[in-house]
């Protein structure tokens, strides 16, 4: 594939809460609703494959890229009934979601807060509950290998980074929220959980945590990938979320041949 | 410093020369059952006489090593070797299935009262014949199978592994290693890579089939990648591998070296199949420095006195009477500062093996743990 990721996907916005809200959208089938990390929209590989067998939606959260400043979602439950408004505006009646790093809040606050649409969560770097309370974020700490094509992109303006930093701070919250880990603990949905084992911002020895706190939750160690597991490793990535949203639990067990010849 | 007795289970029987895959066609159940019951009669020696540790090893498909899988034989000796620590240098990683390495130490752990060393080698190249593994990927599969196996170890919750070489969807072994966090990891690591890889993860590193000064360059990268790392190898991180045989005096021990046996002695497994050796070199099994690596285990024999001279002044034999050979581990410890020295019966002789072992146990090793 030389196409630069995600060039595939359409670039659009809907009215939903009194925001514009802005999403990326290719495939068809089933939605995975995807919402991003702290530095804002930015479509992968994984998105990429995972459009090959599913209608991929990536929104922009309000407050993020080129959007205005967000000075009215107080909180990530106030963002989270934000999301769930764009998700109904668009039609969609059951979906899974997919958050990374601040999305992996967001999606489970949106999760929290309308249940009954939600087959499926999954996490990626998720910073929902974090044992690292100060990372170092950067090229360097966000990418394996930071020479490569995803970790050399150009880099958003510094009121868009400033303005982005400042939002994901204050919607964020403490590294450990009792209040909000005794609600994810009611959270009774299937739930995935992938770690890179080279990530140090939200560092894998954190993984335990949320099999701890959520009912139904299996944890994936992606090896050799950093915090952007999406960029570092896309098909090891992509597979396993890929099998985990067509059988959830059932994904513990084997499917494919090790037939060498019939 | 330490010392670990080191029987690879030699098969003491006649076989052809230099072949690999050795075929069975003089394999006598006589001979291989007299040449495991001498090794574990050595270990338990070893053991009763003060020895650190025993070694056992994987080798494949020839007379050099009757264990294939060297966990069945260390989980034997857990029942006989009551005092000394079991290592196990090692299994060949990337071609067994990592989970199962991880949770086969576990089980020795337990088994022992946490006296279980845990070697991970990459083996000789011939290895790579042996279950159907692509040599040019070993390196790979080495790295992610040694990360594995330690989060096997020591992750609190069941996980799943999403790597390059191996996929699990999920583990939670029983028994866990008694040790905490996990058994002393020991890798070897001639090349330059094996150097830097163990460094940067904090792993003991192993030298076998070289010489000193080969070793002594080899440690000195280590211990600067260490640095670059954040840390500083004890002695003990390095473990040095050579043969040894001891006897009364200096002339004693050369003539016990040139006295016929019928185990061939010097075989070298990596040459023993010229195709074989070259389709591994040239897949990319030894790293930077090729031809050293290729030519560093040459140079084996020990017939002639000239021969058994180079060997010692090479640094890879220990030969002499009980001061000679102190002297001589003198000399490599000042040279490599390698904390353990893993001893390989230089020769199978009978008596004169068993007096070699107690004058090794007896006169040696306590000044030599003293050093």
């Amino acid at each position: 594939m030389t196409e630069a990721p995600g060039a595939a996907f359409s670039d659009t916005d809907i009215e939903a809460d009194g925001f514009r809200v802005r999403y990326r959208e290719a495939g068809r089938g089933k939605a995975l609703i995807c919402l991003h990390g702290g530095g804002g929209l930015r479509l992968s590989r994984t998105h990429d494959i995972l459009a090959q067998d599913r209608r991929v939606i990536a929104f922009e959260a309000p407050g993020f890229g080129a959007s205005p400043v967000n000075d009215r979602s107080g909180t990530m439950d106030d963002l989270a009934v934000t999301m769930n408004a764009a998700v109904a505006a668009l039609g969609i009646e059951r979906y899974d979601l997919m958050g990374t790093s601040f999305g992996g809040k967001l999606v489970l606050s949106m999760a929290l807060d309308r249940r009954e649409p939600v087959d499926s969560v999954v996490l990626i770097s998720p910073a929902a509950i974090r044992i690292n309370p100060a990372p170092d974020i950067g090229p360097h700490t966000l990418y394996r290998r930071p020479d490569s094509p995803d970790a050399r992109r150009e880099p958003v303006s510094p009121e868009v980074h400033d303005k982005q930093r400042a939002l994901s701070a204050r919607l964020l919250g403490p590294p450990r929220d009792g209040e909000f880990e005794s609600r994810l603990a009611t959270l009774d949905i299937p739930v995935l959980v992938l770690f890179g084992t080279e990530d140090t911002i939200t560092p894998p020895q954190g993984a335990r945590l949320y099999r701890e706190v959520l009912p139904d939750c299996h944890l994936i160690l992606v090896y050799d990938a950093a915090h952007a597991i999406d960029s570092d490793r896309p098909e090891a990535l992509s597979e396993v979320v890929a099998d985990f949203l067509a059988r959830h639990g059932k994904f513990l067990v084997r499917q494919d041949s090790d037939l060498v010849y019939p | 410093m330490k010392a670990t007795l080191f029987n690879s289970v030699h098969y003491h029987g006649a076989t052809p020369k230099d072949v690999w895959p050795v075929p069975v066609d003089y394999y006598s159940d006589e001979a291989a059952a007299e040449s495991l019951a001498t090794a574990i009669e050595q270990f338990r020696m070893a053991d009763e006489l003060g020895f650190d540790w025993i070694t056992v090893a994987e080798h494949h498909f020839g007379p050099y090593s009757l264990t294939p899988n060297p966990t069945i034989l260390a989980g034997a000796l857990s029942q006989v070797v009551r005092r000394a620590r079991i290592a196990l240098l090692g299994p060949t990683t990337p071609i067994l299935n990592p989970v199962r390495v991880a949770e086969e130490f576990a089980m020795l752990d337990l088994m022992t009262g946490g006296r279980i060393v845990a070697g991970m080698l990459r083996g000789t190249p011939n290895e790579y014949v042996t279950y159907n593994v692509n040599p040019s990927e070993s390196r790979g599969r080495f790295e992610e199978a040694l990360q594995l196996i330690r989060r096997v170890w020591t992750e609190p919750q069941p996980f799943g592994w999403q790597g390059r070489y191996y996929q699990f969807r999920s583990i939670s072994i029983w028994p866990r290693p008694l040790q905490k966090p996990h058994p002393p990891i020991y890798m070897s690591g001639s090349s330059p890579e094996s150097g830097s890889f163990a460094a940067r993860n904090r792993i003991g590193l192993g030298f076998a089939a070289t010489h000193l000064e080969r070793a002594t360059r080899a440690a000195e990268h280590y211990r600067r990648e260490a640095e670059r790392a954040g840390w500083t190898p004890e002695p003990d991180n390095i473990i040095y591998r050579l043969g040894f045989h001891v006897a009364e005096t200096d002339d004693r021990a050369m003539e016990d070296l040139k006295a016929p046996t019928a185990i061939r002695r010097g075989t070298n497994i990596s040459r023993a199949n010229e195709a074989v050796e070259e389709a591994v070199a040239n897949a990319g099994y030894y790293g930077a420095d090729l031809e050293e690596q290729r030519n560093r285990s040459r140079d084996r024999e020990q017939r002639t006195d000239e021969q058994i001279r180079g060997r010692i002044g090479r640094g890879q034999l220990l030969t002499g009477s009980p001061n000679t050979v102190l002297e001589q581990i003198k000399t490599i410890r000042e040279t490599l500062g390698a904390g353990v020295l893993d001893l390989t019966i230089a020769i199978q002789h009978g008596d004169a093996t068993r007096r070699s072992i107690e004058l090794f146990g007896t006169k040696v090793l306590p000044r030599m743990q003293a050093l």
